[in-house]
């Protein structure tokens, strides 16, 4: 792409998001959320594969169906109490829509469906930031909003990680398995949201560091299916070895980073008498360790039958900058012993 | 050599015969596969009225067919569940791991050959035939027939001569679209006796806009002819795309996730009896084969 379009789009990205967050008015936020759309529609369809413009298709419908469901929100909200500020939603009517809208912004069950094959249709970097990036502004929407319901996200919450777990279970395209994941990693982050916010944010900001290191070292490894990845081995060891710590800190294993999330919302929902909730929660986490485990099955330990040919390329220098996945992959590895520094730093 | 006579719209009377309902519009002589279904194919034949039936009196209702169906559906339906439990594709994750060559289809039965549809020009009007029987001791299918590019009469087709083999799109319970997943391959393999003549693989791959429902990715597939069998392997990244028969300029490869159909289409304006005989068409993957897309794309108006 011509660099120039290119430096206009990521700008745009960045000022729709940025946008959202200075936004006390919901018309600002919804503009926000709208320049971020239109921003991210190019960089999707950049390689004109039908697939791609299938992907960029289906993303701008889901996606200009749930701004335009939130501005309606946001419009009974103006109508019935007579201001647009952010905070003061306090109508269940215009709240419930606008969390069902914002659910369909970052696809939570179940307004999942377009994930998986949307984030399938695109290559691993416009992947990354659909999944990370794009996320942040709907999140400090829903942040702000009161919630008026509280089943209704619990609901979304329990439903994510339950079909975030299941509808990767039998997949071998990674993207695929990337989306599910993203899926119940979002059930979580809402089913604490009335609660504890900011471990809401915590979860969020994990995430992003976990999902980066996974997408850059696929994204190094040039591989979508989970059979390409039995040859990075031959790629890069180094990354093939750290891959299954990141996948275990995906699934919330400790004495990882990712444990710190599930471990603070377990126990949170605990304090708020939910116990079976958790349950059900913690148990569904086991279904994304499992293709989770699956992955760093294929790529770390085993090794499938090939030709000498293709066990060379580690000799070969690499140009790729590894220096983000180096960051993040510690990240993603050593974090848990700072935990109360962190939940410090976010209850500020 | 004067043409078989065909028992259908003879010249002389065809404003008549467009006009006139009651002449038999398909030949007497059956397919041994049935045609197309109407659900695949929404073809009218240039020069012929539509059929204006209204939709009551188009599908035919029968208790027992409809119990055969649910209990049909609801038993592929457990199969798939209990599929998803064993692994991908429902077969255990090592085997898809370990998979390196697959067998998609082979001609072992006269159920083969259901999963095929033939085409010819018939449809149009030309008089191309095209048959599909099983081959000797039912271990390959023999595809035959005879080609003949004189174009229908019909004030609208200037070129004709084309017979096609086509295979159907698998289903999944209650008639949803399943898709062939060949991305651990890269190669196609096919074990083929031909008579020498040029045919033309073609691969339909899942689109989304209808305007794409007639995107096809092709290659050549040169037949020897000899008595003796001919290997042919064919990678993926050999594939262009064509829409309608017409090669694009804006090519990209083929993605192999997911598949709908193969076809073989015979269309060298070379009129007589041919014959092609299948073994198996199977997916492999060529450790050797490195490259992702064999043609380059040049800009159409470059800037000066």
């Amino acid at each position: 792409m011509n660099p120039y379009i290119l430096t206009i789009l990521l700008f745009a990205m960045g000022l729709g998001t940025t946008i959202t967050f200075a936004s006390s008015h919901w018309l600002l936020a919804w503009m926000g959320l709208e320049i971020n759309t239109l921003a991210i529609l190019p960089l999707m369809c950049q390689s004109h594969h039908p697939r791609a413009v299938e992907a960029t298709i289906k993303y701008f419908l889901t996606q200009a169906t749930a701004a335009a469901m939130l501005l309606f929100a946001s419009i009974t909200n103006a109508w019935i109490t007579g201001q647009w500020n952010l905070e003061f939603m306090s109508y269940s009517l215009p709240t419930t829509l606008v969390t069902v809208a914002l659910a369909l912004k970052i696809g939570l069950a179940p307004l999942h469906a377009w994930m998986p094959e949307v984030l399938q249709g695109l290559d691993l970097t416009t992947g990354l930031i659909l999944s990370t990036w794009q996320k942040l502004a709907p999140f400090y929407l829903l942040l702000q909003i009161n919630p008026s319901n509280t089943s209704l996200l619990l609901i979304l919450g329990l439903a994510s990680t339950l079909v975030g777990g299941w509808g990767g279970l039998n997949q071998n395209q990674l993207r695929k398995i990337l989306a599910y994941s993203s899926i119940a990693h979002l059930g979580w982050m809402i089913l604490v949201l009335q609660f504890f916010p900011s471990l809401t944010l915590l979860t969020l900001l994990m995430y992003f560091v976990m999902t980066f290191s996974l997408f850059i070292s696929f994204k190094v490894n040039n591989s979508t299916t989970i059979n390409s990845l039995s040859m990075s081995w031959s790629k890069a060891p180094i990354i093939s070895s750290m891959v299954p710590f990141i996948l275990l800190s995906l699934g919330g294993l400790p004495p990882l980073s990712g444990f710190m999330p599930k471990w603070l919302i377990l126990q949170e929902l605990t304090k708020q008498s939910l116990a079976p909730l958790a349950t059900l929660a913690a148990l569904s986490a086991l279904l994304s360790l499992y293709f989770y485990l699956r992955i760093s099955y294929a790529m770390t330990l085993t090794m499938s039958p090939n030709i000498l040919l293709n066990a060379l390329p580690w000799r070969l220098p690499s140009n790729q900058h590894t220096l983000p996945l180096a960051i993040t992959t510690s990240l993603t590895i050593c974090l848990l012993p700072l935990t109360p520094a962190i939940i410090t730093l976010l209850t500020l | 050599m004067s043409l078989p006579k065909i028992s259908r719209v003879p010249a002389s009377r065809l404003l008549s015969a467009v006009h006139d309902p009651r002449w038999p519009l398909r030949s007497a002589a059956p397919l041994a596969v049935p045609k197309r279904a109407l659900t695949q194919s929404g073809y009218r034949r240039p020069g012929q009225p539509r059929e204006d039936k209204p939709p009551w009196q188009r599908i035919k209702f029968d208790f027992s067919k409809g119990l055969e169906g649910i209990t049909k559906h609801f038993k592929l339906l457990r199969q798939e569940f209990s599929d998803r439990l064993v692994g991908p594709e429902g077969k255990p994750i090592i085997e898809h791991m370990l998979e390196q060559n697959r067998v998609i289809w082979e001609f072992r039965g006269p159920d083969s050959l259901q999963e095929w549809t033939l085409s010819s020009d018939r449809e149009i009007g030309g008089q191309s035939e095209i048959h599909l029987k099983l081959g000797k001791n039912n271990e390959t299918c023999f595809l035959y027939g005879t080609l003949q590019s004189a174009p229908p009469r019909d004030g609208e087709t200037r070129y004709s001569g084309y017979c096609s083999m086509r295979s159907k799109q698998p289903l999944v319970s209650f008639d949803r679209k399943k898709h062939h997943d060949w991305s651990s391959f890269n190669t196609l393999h096919l074990r083929i006796r031909g008579d020498g003549r040029p045919w033309m693989v073609n691969i339909a791959a899942e689109s989304y806009f209808t305007h794409q429902k007639d995107d096809l990715y092709s290659y050549f597939l040169y037949t020897r002819g000899g008595p003796y069998w001919q290997d042919v392997k064919i990678p993926f990244s050999k594939f262009f795309l064509t829409h309608r028969g017409r090669i694009q300029d804006n090519q990209h490869p083929l993605w192999l996730d997911k598949v709908n159909t193969i076809g073989f289409t015979l269309g060298d304006k070379a009129d007589g009896p041919f014959q092609l005989e299948i073994d198996f068409i199977g997916v492999c993957k060529d450790y050797a084969h490195t490259e992702d897309f064999a043609y380059e794309v040049y800009k159409r108006n470059p800037e000066v």
